[in-house]
């Protein structure tokens, strides 16, 4: 579904990515694990179309999306959940969903079912609908920042550290909720340095090094391996 | 108390004027954070379009007025397509030099198409009425009236349309935006063609009580810059409420302290405001 052949992202003279392969199947929930700064970011603006890359190629169900813009990715069905959330933080939680379906603008009842199923998945975001985004606590924030990701019914979710900043017990309950939105349909590409709760419910996984895969394997693979353990998981 | 009447219509006037050019300036400033400093420029060509189409093919005032819209609208649109688009990578100072570049040739452009002759504008509305016993002419209530009307119509495109609120959720982040896959180009032109309509509007409505030359906008556009700093940068309450604050505060000044130091008025408004509120009156979230 989506293939990263030899990608390499600079900026100005300093690689952020170099020479990544990545390839996710349809269907799969697949996990980019590394510590800060190690590029998983960088991978996913470069999908989504806000940071141009130098060498390789993205491909998206077999045609490079090298010279789509940031608004027809979306349309061809990737959709990111940034890292900051990038919510519409003046705007009420049901505005925020409204705009998250802004390329299906016009097929009101489309965008009258998706916004059913996020409310479905995050029951708290109908009870606080009316609620400006900014005003949310931080775990609410998170769960509109996906919900508004769902909006636009994508093919492929990219989700970039769900979990920062968040309670032990929301984090558990987001990832149930990420598990649940890949078994309905939804290819999933994660980004997360909690690799302990993100290999329970991945297929596969890659993981960073400045800017380079270091390892990759299912996700059994990595959770026994001794490097991905010590480093990631801390035991 | 007749004076006071009269001088409280006058800064209704002047601050209808000052509340529609700061408008566009603001949307501007607060979606595309490009401080435009051509939109003066904008104003001046929205006079002359409107003057030339009435003078040259006898077309009716409120027909000149449309026509007038339509071609500093999408002269706005240009300067986004040609100039500002090129530069939305480079560091912001670019923005300003090109700005200030664009009004420098505009007003030469307009010096060497219409020459640097003070013109004036006949309306088909200059017939003096007497409300409560002030005597007012069918301009300035025009003025007034058409000013109310075009805000709430501008309101109205922002809250209540989905066109309307994808400009308001770029103003609020612009990255979301990118990321529900709001195609930002168009938004920026959008930007660029209301805020030059907005511009050849109050520069038609306020020609007829003023004069028409190259330089017209220069004091008007240095206005709106203090309007919309002092009303809060970017934010759409405060350039409404700053230019009739600023509208009051000026015809007010110019009668009971002197008529002389009017335009240094707005200026002294701005230190003492910003000395209470630095951010200004609205900060941005108020948009």
């Amino acid at each position: 579904m989506l293939k990263l052949a030899g990608l390499s992202v600079k900026y100005g003279s300093f690689t952020a990515i170099e020479k990544v392969d990545i390839e996710v199947n349809e269907g799969e929930l697949v996990v980019l694990l590394g510590a800060n700064g190690a590029g998983k970011s960088t991978v996913f603006k470069a999908i989504s179309g806000i940071e141009k890359w130098s060498d390789g190629d993205i491909l998206f169900n077999g045609s490079s999306i090298k010279k789509k813009s940031p608004d027809r990715i979306v349309k061809a069905g990737i959709v990111q959940c940034a890292e900051g959330r990038e919510l519409f933080g003046g705007m009420t939680v049901y505005e925020n969903l409204v705009m998250g379906a802004y390329v299906h603008r016009r097929k009101k009842a489309q965008v009258k079912k998706s916004l059913g199923h996020v409310y479905d998945l995050f029951p708290i975001l109908q009870e606080k609908k009316d609620s400006a985004a900014g005003a949310l606590s931080g775990g609410q924030q998170q769960m509109l920042a996906i919900g508004r990701s769902l909006m636009s019914q994508p093919k492929l979710l990219l989700l970039d550290e769900p979990s920062i900043g968040l309670a032990p017990l929301i984090v558990e309950q987001m990832f149930e909720v990420i598990q649940k939105i890949n078994e309905e349909g939804t290819t999933v590409l994660l980004a997360e340095q909690n690799a302990n709760a993100a290999l329970k419910i991945a297929d596969r996984g890659y993981v960073f090094e400045s800017g380079s895969i270091v390892v990759e394997g299912s996700s059994n693979e990595l959770f026994t391996n001794d490097s991905v353990r010590k480093a990631y998981i801390g035991a | 108390m007749d004076i006071l009447t009269q001088q409280l219509f006058n800064g209704l006037t002047i601050g209808s004027v000052y509340s529609l050019v700061a408008l566009g300036l603001t949307l501007v400033y607060g979606i595309l954070h490009i401080p435009n400093f051509a939109h003066g420029a904008l104003y001046m060509l929205g006079a002359y379009v409107t003057l030339t189409s009435m003078l040259l093919w006898n077309f009716n005032y409120w027909l000149a007025i449309a026509i007038s819209i339509v071609v500093v609208g999408l002269l706005g649109v240009l300067m986004e397509r040609l100039v500002f688009n090129p530069l939305k990578n480079s560091p912001p100072i670019h923005d300003k030099i090109a700005a200030i570049g664009i009004l420098l040739f505009l007003e030469a452009l307009a010096q060497l198409v219409w020459g640097a002759d003070y013109r004036t504008m006949s309306t088909p509305y200059g017939e003096v009425v007497n409300v409560f016993g002030t005597t007012l002419t069918m301009q300035r209530v025009l003025i007034n009236v058409g000013a109310v009307i075009v805000m709430i119509l501008l309101y109205f495109f922002l809250k209540k349309t989905f066109m309307g609120s994808t400009i308001i959720a770029m103003a609020q982040n612009r990255k979301g935006a990118h990321l529900v896959g709001i195609n930002t180009n168009k938004v920026a032109m959008l930007t660029f063609l209301i805020s030059g309509g907005l511009a050849a509007i109050a520069a038609s409505l306020s020609a007829p009580i003023n004069l028409v030359f190259p330089g017209m906008g220069h004091l008007v556009i240095l206005k709106a810059f203090v309007i919309i700093i002092l009303g809060g940068m970017g934010s759409v309450p405060g350039a409404i409420l700053g230019g009739y604050i600023l509208g009051f505060t000026e015809s007010l000044g110019a009668t009971y302290i002197s008529n002389d130091y009017k335009d240094v008025i707005a200026f002294i408004l701005l230190i003492i405001i910003l000395s209470f509120k630095p951010k200004g009156l609205f900060s941005k979230e108020g948009f």
